[in-house]
């Protein structure tokens, strides 16, 4: 039956690689037509003569092997007889004509010989070898997992291998049930091997091999952690449903401990593994929070210098810093100032994720102390022309020098005004860099030791222009937002005054005032509080007010604006239900009130009754403001408007005032007293 | 102010009292004040002195607070298998 099978093989092989018998097993010769052309197509006329060969032998070779025989007798294994394929010598046979042809052929098939015969080797192995592995004798399966282990070396019987379901659901079992770990060892290296291919990622995924890696990955042994991590990164790569899987079987509170392993190159795969399962997975993240990732992935930061794990690492951190319970954490472990160690290397891919996590972490690190070293280098950073780098390091800035006097100082001495000029200068109309550059401004012209210096920096390195320019078409709100408030940190200082006044910058902003303002009225109907980009409308009328309160401290600006008929709509502003937008109005009609003819205007537009009502408010700088309006418009009254508003006072400016209210209260039962005494004596008179 | 100074505060009394508390409270929070304005402070130098105590201390007016940016709101980067 083996004869006829083999036959019928060969029969079948002819067919595929030549259209006429070559001999192999009829060791028929092929002889040179004389009229036929040179090459061995068409058919030919053989003359043929049996070769004797012992039965056994020819017979029992491999497909593989006749071939070989037949075409490349010297590459045979010794002991595998040679069969002639020719009697007479003179004449070359179609196979020796075949076997001539250039080195390179030859080699090809020699492999392909190689091949067929590593995976028919295999083949008739595996299902022996699936049973060893499940042997009740740990030495059994210790051999059987080294045989399997060398398969797997080569790429036909590796093949042969991945198309064995069972095969590889025993080496799973296999390595799980290991007592030794030679076993443990052999087998997660096969699982490894097979890793390298589709159908061999398939066929762990689906014998079970994911949870059992991921058990591996506690194993003492380096070299199965390196496998076992290996095989899963693989998996994660390329396989459908191993992301899933891999967290089901707990996988990241295995991997996060292994953290605090020392090799450089097992942490790079190990981080690319926690980068692929937590990559919009909120759980995943959280996970890796509960099991110390922040910490562990910052140390990574501060104390290696592999490149390549320094960018894994980053990626993980940047993935991490999306999620509002991992911000702080890795803001408190110390990331900024670990990030900020690698913005200055050559390697931009480092860099620039450094940067978009050092943004995405910056809102959550307001307080945090030691940041001069990065604050210096991301002013230099804002000189670059990368777009990418100019967002990242405006941004940051911005959050970082928010509400923290010492990063504003420090930025300040940096020379961080200039440089933001410049890059307000760049960025154009390009919002996500122009939007932060002007809050950092904006920030470092108020509330600290240096303020005064930035704003006269402002100015000094030609930055009023620019700014004013931010408040022309097309309007994107949130820049207005932020160049209104820049401008009234800059008119604090009253040199300034001058410069932004011939900027143009009162009329741009009534103008805006009165649309914000007018776009308010549409809506006020309706509860529905207007945005446009984002901003409130309430917004941008608070800003362009305060920011023209204190241009009026100018007496030439207070003139301007005035002239420009804003009165009437800061006494309308003053009934806004926004406190802040009352705050501001008042303030600016303090200062428009010192000049007598606006402070009339002032009184003729009915501005007393809201005063007085604004006296009464709970916010000292609202009540400050109306009382000094109104005494700036009762100079010229009767005394007794003049008592009135000195009623009003008592009972809201020093209501919370102990000694003032001590002071009234004795002045009232002084009164009091007074009256009482007049009653006595007027009755013992009658 | 002690009891012994508060009897004897007439309306007028007050009224002035007021006004410069009002007046130095202004100036602290860097507006500026008419010439008779700074006159009348001059000329109630006493009562300035009184009360200067009894301002407060904090930051009244400083414009509005520097608000963060939230630039976290989604993930960056796209994965590529």
């Amino acid at each position: 039956q083996e004869v006829h099978d083999s036959v019928v093989k060969v029969a079948e092989w002819q067919q595929t690689y030549y259209a006429s018998d070559s001999g192999i097993q009829s060791a028929a010769t092929t002889v040179r037509d004389d009229d036929s052309t040179t090459g061995c197509s068409g058919s030919k006329k053989y003359t043929g003569s049996i070769t004797t060969t012992p039965a056994t032998t020819s017979y029992s070779l491999t497909r593989a092997q006749r071939v070989r025989a037949a075409m490349f007798p010297e590459t045979l294994v010794e002991g595998e007889a040679a069969i002639p394929v020719q009697a007479d010598s003179t004449q070359q046979s179609n196979v020796q004509r075949l076997a001539e042809p250039s080195q390179l052929l030859k080699t090809a098939i020699v492999h392909l010989i190689n091949y067929q015969d590593d995976a028919e080797l295999a083949t008739r192995a595996v299902p022996e070898l699936t049973k060893l592995l499940a042997d009740d004798d740990p030495v059994v399966v210790n051999k059987a997992a080294m045989i399997v282990n060398q398969l797997t070396r080569k790429e036909a019987s590796r093949r042969v291998l991945v198309q064995s379901p069972t095969m590889v659901g025993a080496v799973v079992r296999a390595m799980t049930t290991a007592v030794d770990m030679e076993t443990a060892r052999c087998t997660a290296s096969i699982l490894h091997s097979l890793s390298h291919q589709s159908e061999g990622l398939q066929a762990i995924f689906k014998s079970g091999g994911i949870p059992a890696l991921v058990r591996m990955l506690s194993s003492p042994v380096e070299t199965v952690l390196f496998y076992a991590i290996t095989t899963l990164h693989n998996l994660l790569l390329h396989q459908e449903g191993a992301k899933m899987a891999v967290r089901l079987a707990d996988g990241l509170q295995r991997m996060v401990p292994l953290l605090k392993k020392s090799n450089p190159k097992f942490l790079a795969i190990t981080t690319d593994c926690l980068q692929l399962l937590s990559y919009a997975n909120q759980e995943s993240k959280l996970i890796i929070l509960a099991n110390g990732g922040p910490e562990g992935l910052v140390f990574i930061m501060r104390n290696y210098n592999y490149e390549k794990l320094l960018w894994t690492t980053s990626r993980v951190l940047k993935v991490l810093s999306v999620c509002p319970s991992n911000k702080p954490a890795i803001v408190e472990a110390g990331g900024m100032q670990a990030l900020g160690q690698h913005l200055t290397g050559s390697s931009q891919r480092l860099i620039q994720n450094c940067l978009w996590t050092l943004r995405n972490l910056s809102d959550a690190a307001t307080k945090q102390e030691g940041l001069d070293g990065l604050l210096q280098i991301l002013v230099t950073q804002l000189g670059s022309d990368d777009v990418n780098m100019l967002t990242c390091a405006t941004g940051i800035l911005s959050n970082l020098t928010c509400n923290n006097s010492r990063n504003k100082t420090r930025v300040t001495q940096f020379g961080g005004v200039e440089a933001l000029i410049h890059a307000v200068l760049r960025a154009g109309e390009k919002e996500d860099v122009a939007e932060p550059a002007v809050c950092a401004l904006r920030h470092l012209t108020s509330r600290h030791h240096d303020a005064e210096l930035a704003q006269n920096a402002v100015r000094l390195h030609y930055g009023v222009p620019a700014v004013v320019k931010l408040l022309g078409q097309p309007h994107y709100w949130p820049v207005i937002k932020a160049t209104v408030g820049l401008i009234r940190n800059l008119a604090l200082c009253p040199v300034n005054q001058a410069p932004l006044r011939d900027a143009g910058t009162i009329p741009r902003l009534v103008n805006l005032l009165l649309k914000a303002h007018q776009d308010t009225q549409r809506h006020a109907s309706s509860s529905q509080q207007t945005y446009q980009d984002g901003v409130r409308m309430e917004e941008i009328v608070e800003g362009c007010t305060g920011a023209l309160h204190i241009l009026a401290r100018d007496p030439i600006n207070r003139g301007e604006i005035a002239s420009m008929q804003t009165i009437p709509l800061f006494v309308q502003l003053l009934y806004s239900y926004v406190e802040n937008v009352k705050r501001v109005a008042a303030g600016v009609l303090c200062e428009l009130a010192l000049d007598k003819q606006s402070a009339e205007l002032i009184d003729a537009e009915g501005a007393s009754a809201p005063l007085m009502e604004l006296l009464h408010s709970n916010n000292e700088g609202i009540a400050t403001y109306a009382a000094a309006v109104l005494f700036r418009i009762s100079e010229d009254k009767s005394s007794d408007y003049r008592k009135r508003v000195s009623v009003e006072l008592t009972h809201s400016l020093f209501k919370h005032d102990p000694a003032a209210w001590e002071m009234v209260r004795i002045c009232v039962m002084k009164t009091l007293f007074q009256k009482y005494l007049l009653y006595m004596f007027l009755k013992l008179w009658n | 102010m002690n009891r012994e100074e508060a009897p004897g505060k007439s309306p007028e009394d007050m009224y002035i009292q007021q006004k410069v508390r009002v007046l130095l409270m202004l100036k602290k929070m860097g507006s500026n004040l008419t010439p008779s304005e700074e006159a009348f402070l001059r000329n109630y130098a006493g009562v300035v002195h009184s009360q200067m105590s009894q301002l407060p201390q904090h930051s009244i007016d400083q414009g509005a607070e520097d608000v963060v940016m939230a630039f976290s709101r989604s993930e960056t980067e796209d994965r590529r298998q």
